[in-house]
Protein backbone atom coordinates (compact mmCIF):
# COMPACT_ATOMS: atom_id res chain seq x y z
CA UNK A 1 0.00 0.00 0.00
CA UNK A 2 2.76 2.74 1.02
CA UNK A 3 6.36 2.00 0.17
CA UNK A 4 9.20 4.22 0.57
CA UNK A 5 12.87 3.62 -1.21
CA UNK A 6 15.50 5.32 0.12
CA UNK A 7 14.20 8.60 1.30
CA UNK A 8 16.01 11.53 2.11
CA UNK A 9 15.59 14.75 3.10
CA UNK A 10 17.18 18.22 2.56
CA UNK A 11 15.98 21.83 3.94
CA UNK A 12 18.68 23.73 3.09
CA UNK A 13 22.35 21.82 4.59
CA UNK A 14 19.84 20.11 7.03
CA UNK A 15 19.21 16.99 6.80
CA UNK A 16 15.96 15.69 8.12
CA UNK A 17 15.77 11.99 6.86
CA UNK A 18 17.86 10.21 6.16
CA UNK A 19 17.70 7.20 3.38
CA UNK A 20 14.33 6.12 5.24
CA UNK A 21 12.62 3.25 3.87
CA UNK A 22 10.03 1.22 4.79
CA UNK A 23 6.64 -0.80 2.88
CA UNK A 24 3.43 -0.86 4.62
CA UNK A 25 0.83 -2.89 3.53
CA UNK A 26 -2.90 -2.58 3.57
CA UNK A 27 -5.10 -2.41 6.27
CA UNK A 28 -1.80 -1.96 9.13
CA UNK A 29 -1.80 0.55 11.80
CA UNK A 30 1.72 1.47 12.14
CA UNK A 31 3.07 3.92 14.89
CA UNK A 32 5.89 6.25 14.00
CA UNK A 33 7.70 6.97 17.81
CA UNK A 34 10.35 9.34 17.88
CA UNK A 35 11.44 12.44 19.77
CA UNK A 36 10.39 15.94 18.47
CA UNK A 37 12.50 16.84 15.54
CA UNK A 38 12.94 13.13 14.96
CA UNK A 39 11.65 13.64 11.36
CA UNK A 40 7.93 11.99 11.74
CA UNK A 41 6.16 15.34 10.51
CA UNK A 42 8.50 15.59 7.86
CA UNK A 43 7.80 11.83 6.57
CA UNK A 44 4.08 12.54 6.94
CA UNK A 45 4.47 15.32 4.99
CA UNK A 46 5.95 13.83 2.07
CA UNK A 47 3.32 11.11 2.31
CA UNK A 48 0.45 13.45 1.92
CA UNK A 49 2.42 15.69 -0.95
CA UNK A 50 2.93 19.01 1.39
CA UNK A 51 6.73 17.87 0.50
CA UNK A 52 8.60 16.69 -2.03
CA UNK A 53 11.63 13.94 -0.77
CA UNK A 54 14.89 15.62 -2.07
CA UNK A 55 15.34 11.82 -3.72
CA UNK A 56 13.82 8.57 -3.34
CA UNK A 57 10.65 7.37 -4.60
CA UNK A 58 7.63 7.39 -2.67
CA UNK A 59 4.49 4.96 -3.59
CA UNK A 60 0.95 4.69 -2.42
CA UNK A 61 -1.59 2.48 -3.83
CA UNK A 62 0.77 1.87 -6.61
CA UNK A 63 1.10 5.78 -7.71
CA UNK A 64 4.00 7.57 -7.62
CA UNK A 65 3.54 10.81 -5.55
CA UNK A 66 5.84 12.64 -7.28
CA UNK A 67 4.14 12.15 -10.20
CA UNK A 68 0.73 11.04 -9.50
CA UNK A 69 0.14 13.79 -6.38
CA UNK A 70 -3.42 14.56 -7.02
CA UNK A 71 -4.88 10.89 -7.35
CA UNK A 72 -2.88 9.78 -4.65
CA UNK A 73 -4.24 12.84 -2.58
CA UNK A 74 -7.39 11.60 -3.27
CA UNK A 75 -6.45 8.32 -1.47
CA UNK A 76 -5.50 9.89 1.98
CA UNK A 77 -6.81 11.34 4.37
CA UNK A 78 -4.47 13.91 6.99
CA UNK A 79 -4.54 15.54 10.04
CA UNK A 80 -1.62 17.49 10.79
CA UNK A 81 -0.11 17.81 13.46
CA UNK A 82 -2.24 21.54 14.26
CA UNK A 83 -5.46 20.79 13.17
CA UNK A 84 -6.13 22.87 9.94
CA UNK A 85 -9.47 24.17 11.04
CA UNK A 86 -11.11 27.59 10.03
CA UNK A 87 -12.06 29.41 13.68
CA UNK A 88 -15.44 31.56 12.01
CA UNK A 89 -16.62 28.37 10.36
CA UNK A 90 -19.47 26.15 11.67
CA UNK A 91 -18.64 22.66 12.08
CA UNK A 92 -21.02 21.73 9.73
CA UNK A 93 -20.20 24.10 6.52
CA UNK A 94 -15.98 23.12 7.26
CA UNK A 95 -16.33 19.40 6.77
CA UNK A 96 -18.98 20.30 3.58
CA UNK A 97 -15.82 22.65 2.39
CA UNK A 98 -13.34 19.83 3.20
CA UNK A 99 -15.82 17.39 1.44
CA UNK A 100 -16.01 19.67 -1.60
CA UNK A 101 -12.17 20.01 -1.98
CA UNK A 102 -12.10 15.68 -1.36
CA UNK A 103 -14.04 15.33 -4.55
CA UNK A 104 -16.76 13.88 -2.67
CA UNK A 105 -19.52 13.36 -5.07
CA UNK A 106 -22.02 16.31 -5.12
CA UNK A 107 -25.09 14.14 -4.16
CA UNK A 108 -22.98 12.25 -1.40
CA UNK A 109 -21.74 15.37 0.35
CA UNK A 110 -24.63 15.52 2.58
CA UNK A 111 -24.35 11.99 3.34
CA UNK A 112 -20.48 11.58 4.29
CA UNK A 113 -20.72 14.70 6.27
CA UNK A 114 -23.91 13.06 8.41
CA UNK A 115 -21.77 9.79 8.23
CA UNK A 116 -18.11 11.66 9.93
CA UNK A 117 -20.29 14.00 12.03
CA UNK A 118 -21.74 10.59 14.06
CA UNK A 119 -18.30 9.09 13.92
CA UNK A 120 -16.58 11.23 15.24
CA UNK A 121 -19.51 12.07 18.23
CA UNK A 122 -19.82 16.05 16.94
CA UNK A 123 -23.38 16.12 15.68
CA UNK A 124 -24.16 18.40 18.88
CA UNK A 125 -21.92 20.86 17.77
CA UNK A 126 -22.44 20.66 14.21
CA UNK A 127 -23.61 24.29 13.55
CA UNK A 128 -21.57 25.49 16.28
CA UNK A 129 -18.51 27.95 14.99
CA UNK A 130 -15.39 26.23 15.34
CA UNK A 131 -13.61 28.65 17.35
CA UNK A 132 -15.96 28.27 20.42
CA UNK A 133 -15.18 25.08 20.66
CA UNK A 134 -12.63 22.88 23.38
CA UNK A 135 -9.38 21.62 22.11
CA UNK A 136 -11.14 17.87 22.55
CA UNK A 137 -14.17 18.50 19.90
CA UNK A 138 -11.71 20.62 17.88
CA UNK A 139 -9.01 17.52 17.58
CA UNK A 140 -12.36 15.58 16.60
CA UNK A 141 -13.38 18.22 13.98
CA UNK A 142 -9.83 17.63 12.30
CA UNK A 143 -10.14 13.59 12.47
CA UNK A 144 -13.76 14.34 11.18
CA UNK A 145 -12.31 16.37 7.68
CA UNK A 146 -9.53 13.83 7.29
CA UNK A 147 -11.98 10.97 6.75
CA UNK A 148 -14.76 12.85 5.15
CA UNK A 149 -13.47 11.05 1.77
CA UNK A 150 -13.74 7.58 3.18
CA UNK A 151 -9.79 7.58 2.57
CA UNK A 152 -7.60 4.12 2.22
CA UNK A 153 -5.02 5.78 4.00
CA UNK A 154 -5.22 7.63 6.94
CA UNK A 155 -2.05 9.33 8.26
CA UNK A 156 -2.73 11.18 11.78
CA UNK A 157 0.30 13.02 13.50
CA UNK A 158 0.23 13.82 17.38
CA UNK A 159 -3.77 13.02 17.12
CA UNK A 160 -3.72 13.62 20.66
CA UNK A 161 -1.40 16.33 21.86
CA UNK A 162 -2.72 18.88 23.90
CA UNK A 163 -5.42 16.71 24.90
CA UNK A 164 -6.21 16.36 28.86
CA UNK A 165 -6.85 12.22 29.84
CA UNK A 166 -11.06 12.09 29.29
CA UNK A 167 -10.44 13.10 25.86
CA UNK A 168 -7.45 11.47 24.64
CA UNK A 169 -9.51 8.17 25.90
CA UNK A 170 -12.29 9.75 23.68
CA UNK A 171 -9.45 10.20 20.42
CA UNK A 172 -7.93 6.82 21.07
CA UNK A 173 -11.23 5.40 20.99
CA UNK A 174 -12.41 7.39 17.88
CA UNK A 175 -9.11 6.16 16.08
CA UNK A 176 -9.29 2.55 16.70
CA UNK A 177 -13.05 2.80 15.64
CA UNK A 178 -11.73 3.74 12.67
CA UNK A 179 -9.08 1.29 11.61
CA UNK A 180 -11.14 -1.05 9.26
CA UNK A 181 -10.12 -1.83 6.27
CA UNK A 182 -8.04 1.59 6.20
CA UNK A 183 -4.10 1.96 6.80
CA UNK A 184 -3.96 3.99 9.35
CA UNK A 185 0.08 6.21 10.39
CA UNK A 186 0.03 7.51 13.28
CA UNK A 187 2.63 9.74 14.94
CA UNK A 188 3.21 10.36 18.41
CA UNK A 189 5.88 10.75 21.47
CA UNK A 190 3.13 8.78 23.62
CA UNK A 191 4.36 5.77 24.21
CA UNK A 192 1.13 4.03 25.58
CA UNK A 193 -1.01 5.21 22.61
CA UNK A 194 1.36 3.21 20.15
CA UNK A 195 0.57 0.52 22.29
CA UNK A 196 -2.46 0.52 22.48
CA UNK A 197 -3.32 1.45 18.61
CA UNK A 198 -0.56 0.36 16.78
CA UNK A 199 0.35 -3.29 14.99
CA UNK A 200 3.76 -1.57 14.00
CA UNK A 201 6.18 0.33 15.11
CA UNK A 202 8.86 2.66 13.47
CA UNK A 203 10.81 4.48 15.82
CA UNK A 204 12.70 7.17 14.52
CA UNK A 205 16.07 8.81 15.26
CA UNK A 206 17.68 12.12 13.78
CA UNK A 207 15.81 11.12 10.51
CA UNK A 208 16.92 7.40 10.65
CA UNK A 209 14.55 4.50 11.67
CA UNK A 210 16.11 2.41 14.17
CA UNK A 211 13.30 0.09 14.81
CA UNK A 212 11.24 -1.31 12.61
CA UNK A 213 9.26 -4.33 14.59
CA UNK A 214 5.52 -5.95 14.95
CA UNK A 215 4.72 -4.52 18.36
CA UNK A 216 4.12 -7.80 19.65
CA UNK A 217 7.48 -9.04 18.62
CA UNK A 218 9.03 -6.35 19.96
CA UNK A 219 7.94 -6.41 23.60
CA UNK A 220 8.67 -10.10 23.58
CA UNK A 221 11.94 -9.31 22.34
CA UNK A 222 12.99 -6.76 24.74
CA UNK A 223 10.27 -8.58 27.52
CA UNK A 224 9.38 -5.16 28.70
CA UNK A 225 7.23 -2.64 28.45
CA UNK A 226 7.63 -0.06 25.02
CA UNK A 227 8.71 2.79 27.38
CA UNK A 228 12.15 0.80 28.23
CA UNK A 229 12.65 -0.47 24.85
CA UNK A 230 12.30 3.50 23.57
CA UNK A 231 14.22 4.49 26.26
CA UNK A 232 17.36 1.68 25.72
CA UNK A 233 17.10 1.73 21.98
CA UNK A 234 17.71 5.65 22.21
CA UNK A 235 20.39 5.16 24.71
CA UNK A 236 21.81 2.54 22.42
CA UNK A 237 21.36 4.76 19.42
CA UNK A 238 23.09 7.72 20.65
CA UNK A 239 26.16 5.73 22.79
CA UNK A 240 26.38 4.07 19.22
CA UNK A 241 26.54 8.00 16.90
CA UNK A 242 29.05 9.27 19.99
CA UNK A 243 31.29 5.76 19.58
CA UNK A 244 31.41 6.29 15.66
CA UNK B 1 -14.10 24.48 -11.58
CA UNK B 2 -16.52 23.54 -8.33
CA UNK B 3 -13.62 24.06 -6.22
CA UNK B 4 -12.96 27.18 -7.48
CA UNK B 5 -16.26 28.37 -6.47
CA UNK B 6 -15.72 26.42 -3.22
CA UNK B 7 -12.79 28.58 -1.99
CA UNK B 8 -13.85 31.21 -3.39
CA UNK B 9 -17.60 31.09 -1.36
CA UNK B 10 -15.74 30.15 1.70
CA UNK B 11 -13.18 33.05 1.29
CA UNK B 12 -16.63 35.54 0.97
CA UNK B 13 -18.57 34.20 3.92
CA UNK B 14 -15.12 35.12 5.28
CA UNK B 15 -15.20 38.22 4.69
CA UNK B 16 -19.15 38.57 6.11
CA UNK B 17 -17.87 36.91 9.39
CA UNK B 18 -15.26 39.50 10.13
CA UNK B 19 -15.42 42.50 11.26
CA UNK B 20 -13.39 43.92 9.18
CA UNK B 21 -15.33 43.58 5.79
CA UNK B 22 -17.91 45.46 7.65
CA UNK B 23 -15.98 48.57 8.64
CA UNK B 24 -14.19 48.26 5.42
CA UNK B 25 -17.33 48.12 3.52
CA UNK B 26 -19.05 50.92 5.72
CA UNK B 27 -16.13 53.42 5.75
CA UNK B 28 -15.41 52.78 1.57
CA UNK B 29 -18.77 53.82 0.86
CA UNK B 30 -19.24 56.56 3.33
CA UNK B 31 -15.86 58.02 2.03
CA UNK B 32 -17.39 57.61 -1.06
CA UNK B 33 -20.65 58.64 -0.26
CA UNK B 34 -18.72 62.41 0.94
CA UNK B 35 -16.60 62.80 -2.07
CA UNK B 36 -19.59 62.33 -4.60
CA UNK B 37 -21.70 64.82 -3.32
CA UNK B 38 -18.38 67.36 -2.74
CA UNK B 39 -17.34 66.70 -6.50
CA UNK B 40 -21.22 66.74 -7.99
CA UNK B 41 -22.07 70.03 -5.74
CA UNK B 42 -18.36 71.66 -6.78
CA UNK B 43 -18.24 70.53 -10.71
CA UNK B 44 -22.27 70.82 -11.19
CA UNK B 45 -22.13 68.69 -13.78
CA UNK B 46 -23.75 65.26 -14.36
CA UNK B 47 -20.64 63.35 -15.11
CA UNK B 48 -18.67 60.90 -12.39
CA UNK B 49 -15.55 61.27 -13.52
CA UNK B 50 -13.83 63.12 -10.92
CA UNK B 51 -15.54 60.41 -8.76
CA UNK B 52 -13.77 57.61 -10.50
CA UNK B 53 -10.90 59.30 -10.46
CA UNK B 54 -11.29 59.81 -6.20
CA UNK B 55 -12.38 55.90 -6.14
CA UNK B 56 -8.98 54.56 -7.81
CA UNK B 57 -6.96 56.28 -5.64
CA UNK B 58 -8.86 55.19 -2.39
CA UNK B 59 -8.60 51.66 -3.54
CA UNK B 60 -4.82 51.71 -2.82
CA UNK B 61 -6.12 52.22 0.68
CA UNK B 62 -8.75 49.79 0.36
CA UNK B 63 -7.49 46.60 -1.38
CA UNK B 64 -4.92 45.83 1.01
CA UNK B 65 -7.30 45.27 3.64
CA UNK B 66 -9.18 43.20 1.06
CA UNK B 67 -6.26 40.77 0.47
CA UNK B 68 -4.38 40.96 3.38
CA UNK B 69 -5.14 37.54 5.09
CA UNK B 70 -5.93 35.67 1.98
CA UNK B 71 -2.72 33.73 2.23
CA UNK B 72 -1.50 35.04 5.38
CA UNK B 73 -4.29 33.80 7.34
CA UNK B 74 -4.26 30.24 6.05
CA UNK B 75 0.24 30.03 6.42
CA UNK B 76 -0.32 31.55 10.01
CA UNK B 77 -3.43 29.15 11.29
CA UNK B 78 -1.80 26.02 9.83
CA UNK B 79 -4.57 25.58 7.04
CA UNK B 80 -2.84 26.12 4.31
CA UNK B 81 -1.53 22.15 4.67
CA UNK B 82 -4.93 21.33 4.73
CA UNK B 83 -5.61 23.05 1.27
CA UNK B 84 -2.65 21.71 -0.12
CA UNK B 85 -3.02 18.15 0.70
CA UNK B 86 -6.48 17.97 -0.63
CA UNK B 87 -6.83 16.80 -4.38
CA UNK B 88 -7.11 20.70 -5.08
CA UNK B 89 -4.31 22.21 -7.64
CA UNK B 90 -2.32 25.41 -6.76
CA UNK B 91 -4.05 27.27 -9.60
CA UNK B 92 -8.02 26.16 -8.54
CA UNK B 93 -6.53 27.40 -4.87
CA UNK B 94 -5.10 30.61 -6.27
CA UNK B 95 -8.41 30.98 -9.13
CA UNK B 96 -10.68 30.97 -5.70
CA UNK B 97 -9.11 32.89 -2.99
CA UNK B 98 -8.83 35.79 -5.95
CA UNK B 99 -12.37 35.27 -7.46
CA UNK B 100 -13.51 35.45 -3.36
CA UNK B 101 -11.86 38.79 -3.20
CA UNK B 102 -12.87 40.12 -6.44
CA UNK B 103 -16.61 39.22 -5.75
CA UNK B 104 -16.06 41.41 -2.67
CA UNK B 105 -14.46 44.11 -3.89
CA UNK B 106 -17.57 44.05 -7.18
CA UNK B 107 -20.04 44.33 -4.53
CA UNK B 108 -18.79 47.83 -2.75
CA UNK B 109 -18.50 48.93 -6.82
CA UNK B 110 -21.97 47.46 -7.04
CA UNK B 111 -23.50 49.34 -4.38
CA UNK B 112 -21.68 52.94 -5.99
CA UNK B 113 -23.96 52.41 -9.18
CA UNK B 114 -26.51 54.29 -6.68
CA UNK B 115 -24.48 57.64 -7.98
CA UNK B 116 -24.94 56.83 -11.41
CA UNK B 117 -29.16 56.91 -10.81
CA UNK B 118 -28.73 59.79 -9.06
CA UNK B 119 -27.28 61.94 -11.04
CA UNK B 120 -29.75 60.54 -13.56
CA UNK B 121 -32.60 61.47 -11.62
CA UNK B 122 -31.42 64.94 -11.70
CA UNK B 123 -29.94 65.30 -15.24
CA UNK B 124 -29.05 63.88 -18.19
CA UNK B 125 -25.43 62.10 -18.04
CA UNK B 126 -23.38 59.98 -20.80
CA UNK B 127 -24.83 56.69 -20.35
CA UNK B 128 -21.75 54.84 -22.27
CA UNK B 129 -19.19 57.08 -20.68
CA UNK B 130 -20.31 56.21 -16.65
CA UNK B 131 -20.60 52.49 -18.11
CA UNK B 132 -16.23 52.52 -19.29
CA UNK B 133 -15.99 54.09 -16.55
CA UNK B 134 -16.86 51.45 -14.17
CA UNK B 135 -15.52 48.85 -16.10
CA UNK B 136 -12.05 50.67 -16.44
CA UNK B 137 -12.34 51.12 -11.99
CA UNK B 138 -13.17 47.64 -11.76
CA UNK B 139 -10.14 46.51 -13.86
CA UNK B 140 -8.28 48.59 -12.02
CA UNK B 141 -9.72 47.34 -8.50
CA UNK B 142 -9.36 43.59 -9.87
CA UNK B 143 -5.72 44.38 -11.01
CA UNK B 144 -4.54 45.88 -7.49
CA UNK B 145 -6.58 43.06 -5.65
CA UNK B 146 -4.71 40.80 -7.97
CA UNK B 147 -1.41 42.56 -6.63
CA UNK B 148 -2.89 42.29 -2.77
CA UNK B 149 -3.20 38.01 -3.38
CA UNK B 150 0.24 37.98 -4.31
CA UNK B 151 1.67 39.80 -1.48
CA UNK B 152 -0.28 38.20 0.79
CA UNK B 153 1.38 34.77 -0.40
CA UNK B 154 4.49 35.77 0.36
CA UNK B 155 4.15 35.70 3.94
CA UNK B 156 1.67 34.67 6.90
CA UNK B 157 1.87 38.07 8.84
CA UNK B 158 -1.04 40.29 7.47
CA UNK B 159 0.16 43.63 8.47
CA UNK B 160 3.40 42.31 6.07
CA UNK B 161 1.31 41.24 3.24
CA UNK B 162 -0.70 44.78 3.60
CA UNK B 163 2.46 47.16 3.77
CA UNK B 164 4.10 45.23 0.85
CA UNK B 165 0.61 45.69 -1.29
CA UNK B 166 0.68 49.47 -0.19
CA UNK B 167 3.85 49.55 -1.65
CA UNK B 168 3.65 48.26 -4.30
CA UNK B 169 0.35 50.24 -4.89
CA UNK B 170 1.82 53.30 -4.13
CA UNK B 171 4.97 52.50 -6.88
CA UNK B 172 2.25 52.17 -9.34
CA UNK B 173 0.20 54.49 -8.59
CA UNK B 174 2.77 57.24 -8.54
CA UNK B 175 5.41 55.78 -11.09
CA UNK B 176 4.37 58.70 -12.93
CA UNK B 177 5.70 61.51 -10.66
CA UNK B 178 9.54 59.55 -11.28
CA UNK B 179 9.19 59.80 -14.82
CA UNK B 180 11.90 62.80 -14.55
CA UNK B 181 14.62 60.42 -13.64
CA UNK B 182 14.14 58.12 -16.61
CA UNK B 183 14.78 58.42 -20.30
CA UNK B 184 14.35 56.46 -23.44
CA UNK B 185 13.08 52.83 -23.55
CA UNK B 186 13.06 53.16 -19.52
CA UNK B 187 10.82 56.16 -19.81
CA UNK B 188 8.78 54.19 -21.52
CA UNK B 189 8.63 51.29 -19.50
CA UNK B 190 7.80 53.71 -16.06
CA UNK B 191 5.39 55.73 -18.05
CA UNK B 192 3.32 52.12 -19.38
CA UNK B 193 3.64 50.29 -15.83
CA UNK B 194 1.82 53.52 -14.30
CA UNK B 195 -1.89 52.46 -13.41
CA UNK B 196 -3.00 55.97 -13.13
CA UNK B 197 -2.45 56.72 -16.70
CA UNK B 198 -4.56 53.28 -18.25
CA UNK B 199 -7.03 54.31 -15.30
CA UNK B 200 -7.78 58.41 -16.63
CA UNK B 201 -8.81 57.50 -20.14
CA UNK B 202 -11.43 55.04 -18.87
CA UNK B 203 -12.87 57.68 -17.02
CA UNK B 204 -13.33 59.74 -19.90
CA UNK B 205 -15.18 57.08 -21.94
CA UNK B 206 -11.82 55.70 -23.89
CA UNK B 207 -11.11 52.36 -24.16
CA UNK B 208 -7.98 51.37 -25.79
CA UNK B 209 -6.31 47.69 -26.33
CA UNK B 210 -3.12 49.11 -24.55
CA UNK B 211 -5.01 49.68 -21.51
CA UNK B 212 -7.07 46.25 -21.65
CA UNK B 213 -3.98 44.45 -22.13
CA UNK B 214 -2.52 45.97 -19.48
CA UNK B 215 -4.69 45.06 -16.76
CA UNK B 216 -5.72 41.77 -18.02
CA UNK B 217 -2.03 40.46 -18.31
CA UNK B 218 -1.07 42.25 -14.99
CA UNK B 219 -3.49 40.30 -13.40
CA UNK B 220 -2.76 36.87 -15.32
CA UNK B 221 1.11 37.89 -14.36
CA UNK B 222 -0.04 38.40 -10.72
CA UNK B 223 -2.19 34.95 -10.37
CA UNK B 224 0.88 32.96 -12.14
CA UNK B 225 3.64 34.53 -9.88
CA UNK B 226 0.84 33.85 -7.14
CA UNK B 227 0.59 30.17 -7.81
CA UNK B 228 4.72 30.36 -8.65
CA UNK B 229 4.81 31.59 -4.61
CA UNK B 230 3.35 29.13 -3.27
CA UNK B 231 4.88 26.42 -4.97
CA UNK B 232 8.21 27.41 -4.32
CA UNK B 233 7.46 27.52 -0.69
CA UNK B 234 6.87 24.29 -0.61
CA UNK B 235 9.13 22.14 -3.40
CA UNK B 236 12.61 23.64 -2.44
Amino acid sequence: MIVLEHVTKYFGRFQALKDISFEISRGEIVGFLGQNGAGKTTIMRILTSYLPATSGKVIIAGGDVSKNSLAIRKKIGYLPETPPLYSNMAVRDYLRFAAQLKDVPIRQQRVQVDKVLEQCCIEGVQHKTIGTLSKGYKQRVGIAQAIVNDPEVLILDEPTIGLDPVQIIQVRNLIKSLEHKRTVILSTHILSEIQQIAQRVLIIKSGEIIVDETLENLLREHESNLEDIFLELHSASKEKSSYE
Amino acid sequence: MNKIFAIAGKELKAYFKSPIAYVVLIITISVFNIFFFLIIDGNREASLRDVFKVMEFLFIFIVPLLTMKTFAEEKSSGTMEFLMTTPTTNTAIVLGKYLGSLIFFTLIIAITLSYYFIIEFFSNPERLETLIGYVGIWLEGAFFIAIGVLASSWTKNQIIAAISSYVILFLLYFSMSFIKYFSGSLETLVRYIGAWSHAENFTVGLISMTDLVYYVSGILICILFTRLSIENRLWH
